[in-house]
């Protein structure tokens, strides 16, 4: 029973840097150019599709390719910024959900297109093997600590760290700051405003390529894989409160306990209808989040 | 939080309707006009079936009649009321399956099986309505998605599947005229479902012109514009946007019944596609969204876009494999070029191609 609790907290923990990592770049596309980006999940597809690629055809190690994966997310969130979100930013919610909706269901068909929609998995020499804590003696269970667990979590952490530090001592991470502020007060100042939307947006789409590379890792895929972590990364950034770092880190965590504590109970098949529930219920009772209003 | 204030997806343009070409062409004779135009299309659709079509026409014509009626039955809730529903695809597939299960276990007949399933999705939008439409907004139109996608979920788990049937999905009987059989008796079958498609559009284009006329939908346009000041105008605000949903569902759960005899088959993937949702919306903004003929309009539109892309095979090029990426860069097109669909030609004095440019320019950073 002990092992259990443990393994729980330890799965929720791993779970949580990952789910960190999901909803980083969805949060700050939210925060700074207001609009939900429902392309977010394909584009943690198509990160974890770049590492596929790269692995099966070239052997190379699925973590060496996160730069590899950001480097075209940033680029392919730059051009869809650039050429076609930005020409309808202003417009009423509708229609910049629509939009992103339409890209999104563009890009899974392309990608079912190019790899086909068979379940696909990324498995490394060292993939079964991991740290055993608190062995029992008698029984010798203990609780399982994958590495590629491990190492997802702390890279997360990492890119999470390095996004909080370009946001608050970058010149670039200041302008975008103040334009998910004031646009109009940004752009007095000097803020050429278009490239710093389509910026923002590479950057979470960066994010969302190294999750999908990270995910490739941890378990298999397909196409259709986005739309979940689409609607996590919605209630982790609900739960954790708009526009703050710590806010989704916070968030992610929370999500997590709940998400390994409905898993081992009686209601896991309906694990997204019990975490759906659970963003009802905040955005009734308490709707500016669990950390309260903060920003960028 | 900012961004709990209500942005509302208000597509109308807060102007009085200028008097445009059309209108000042037709002059006070414009209802005349309009009326006889709609009885002029009705009275063709009603004659089309005995045309001696081929089954793939008829087909594809009730298709395009089946979405008209799931682009009006959006529009109550997002045209109307302006509230971004995304998850309509939840009362589409609670009415198919409701539909099935009356049509196997108890073995009702089709067109109260068919009724029963659309007042299901009804009661299941009131429920989820009265928690979800306290949100406002991306957190409403984010929440309606979760509902669809928790839906799906529900009506495939195993916990379910004795009603359900889960995974493996529901056979329907076949629609079995008397007296007919083979080839006559499927061609019955097409030109009763097509009947029944158009019979649904009729129903839901009255139920929209009963709509703009009764104390509702003014409440309805109110909420659109100012949710507030419609709160301090003394409407029941929850009252009255729970029953613009659930009329969106009813039309919406209508059709999912009608789709499930139709095909004779159905599975929780297939009629929970989230497809089904983009394209009732796609339809009503493409043709107008808030109008009574619009949403119709945009339906036909719409399907004979994407059948004649799909099907004919445009430059040597099969696009069969493609259809939902078609579904998407239409969309895209339509939110970038026209992003107040085409009853913008209309409301315009004077038709050029710089107005594409100009809906660019209006919305682009």
């Amino acid at each position: 029973m002990g092992i259990l609790i443990g393994q729980s907290l330890v799965n929720a923990v791993l779970l949580s840097g990952m789910l960190a990592l999901v909803a980083l770049g969805f949060s700050i596309v939210w925060g700074v150019l207001k609009i939900i980006n429902l392309a977010h999940g394909s584009f943690i597809m198509l990160g974890a599709y770049v590492t596929f690629t790269l692995f099966s055809l070239y052997h190379v190690d699925p973590f060496l390719t996160i730069p590899v994966s950001m480097l075209a997310l940033f680029l392919l969130g730059y051009l869809i910024q650039t050429y076609i979100v930005n020409w309808v930013i202003r417009a009423p919610l509708l229609v910049t959900f629509l939009l992103t909706f339409g890209l999104d269901i563009i890009l899974i068909n392309l990608a079912l297109f190019v790899w086909q929609g068979d379940v696909r998995s990324v498995s490394p020499a060292y993939a079964g093997t991991g740290l055993t804590l608190f062995r029992d003696p008698v029984t010798s269970q203990g609780v399982q600590v994958p590495y590629v667990r491990l190492a997802a979590f702390a890279i997360s952490l990492v890119l999470a760290g390095l996004l909080y530090l370009f946001m608050s001592y970058t010149k670039l991470g200041r302008a975008i700051q103040a334009t998910g502020q004031d646009k109009d007060a940004a752009q007095l100042t000097g803020v050429r405003v278009a490239p710093t939307y389509a910026l923002t947006f590479a950057i979470g789409a960066a994010l969302a390529g190294a999750a999908g590379s990270l995910i490739s890792v941890m378990q298999p895929f397909d196409p259709n894989m986005g739309g979940g972590y689409r609607l996590r990364a919605f209630i982790i950034v609900v739960l954790g409160g708009l526009g703050s770092i710590p806010g989704v880190i916070l968030g992610s965590v929370l999500f997590a306990l709940v998400d390994v504590l409905v898993g081992i109970s009686p209601l896991a098949p309906l694990k997204d209808g019990v975490a759906f529930a659970m963003l009802v219920l905040v955005l009734i009772f308490r709707p500016t989040g669990i950390a309260g209003k903060a920003f960028y | 939080m900012s961004n709990l204030k209500p942005e509302t997806p208000n597509l109308q343009s807060k102007k009085p309707m200028p008097v445009t070409r059309w209108d000042r062409l037709l002059g006070t004779r414009r209802n005349a006009v309009y009326l006889g135009a709609c009885a002029v299309v009705l009275v063709v659709l009603l004659i089309l079936p005995h045309m001696s079509l081929s089954g793939f026409v008829l087909t594809s014509l009730t298709t395009a009649l089946l979405l008209a009626v799931r682009a009006q039955a959006w529009n109550f809730i997002g045209g109307y009321t302006g509230y971004a529903a995304f998850g309509n695809v939840a009362f589409y597939g609670l009415g198919a399956y409701g539909t099935a299960i009356l049509m196997t276990k108890l073995h009702w007949p089709f067109f109260l099986a068919m009724l029963v399933g659309g007042l299901v999705a009804t009661v299941y939008a009131v429920i989820v309505g009265l928690p979800v439409l306290r949100m406002r907004g991306q957190y409403f139109a984010i929440a309606t998605l979760g509902v669809a996608e928790a839906t799906r979920e529900l009506v495939s788990s195993p916990q379910l599947s004795r009603l359900t049937a889960g995974p493996t999905g529901i056979n329907l009987p076949f629609f079995r005229p008397a007296g007919l059989s083979g080839a006559a008796a499927a061609e019955a079958g097409s030109i009763f479902f097509y009947y029944v498609a158009m019979g649904l559009v009729v129903l839901v284009v009255l139920a929209t012109w009963w709509l703009t006329r009764s104390k509702l939908g003014y409440s309805l346009v109110a909420i659109r514009e100012d949710e507030d000041a419609a709160k301090m105008l003394g409407i029941n605000t929850t009252w009255a946007k729970v029953a613009a949903f659930a009329l969106s569902a009813f039309f919406t759960g209508l059709v999912g019944g009608h789709y499930a005899y139709w095909r004779t088959f159905i599975l929780p993937e297939e009629v929970f596609n989230v497809r089904y949702t983009l394209e009732g919306i796609l339809s009503a903004v493409l043709g107008g969204p808030g109008t009574i003929l619009g949403p119709v309009v945009g339906g036909g539109i719409y399907d004979a876009v994407s059948t004649f892309l799909t099907f004919s095979k445009p430059f040597g090029i099969d696009l069969g494999q493609f259809h939902v990426t078609i579904l998407g860069v239409f969309i895209v097109m339509v939110i970038v070029f026209l992003p107040r669909g085409v009853a913008d030609f209309f409301g315009r004095r004077k038709l050029s191609w710089g107005m594409f440019l100009e809906n660019v320019r209006q919305n682009r950073v």
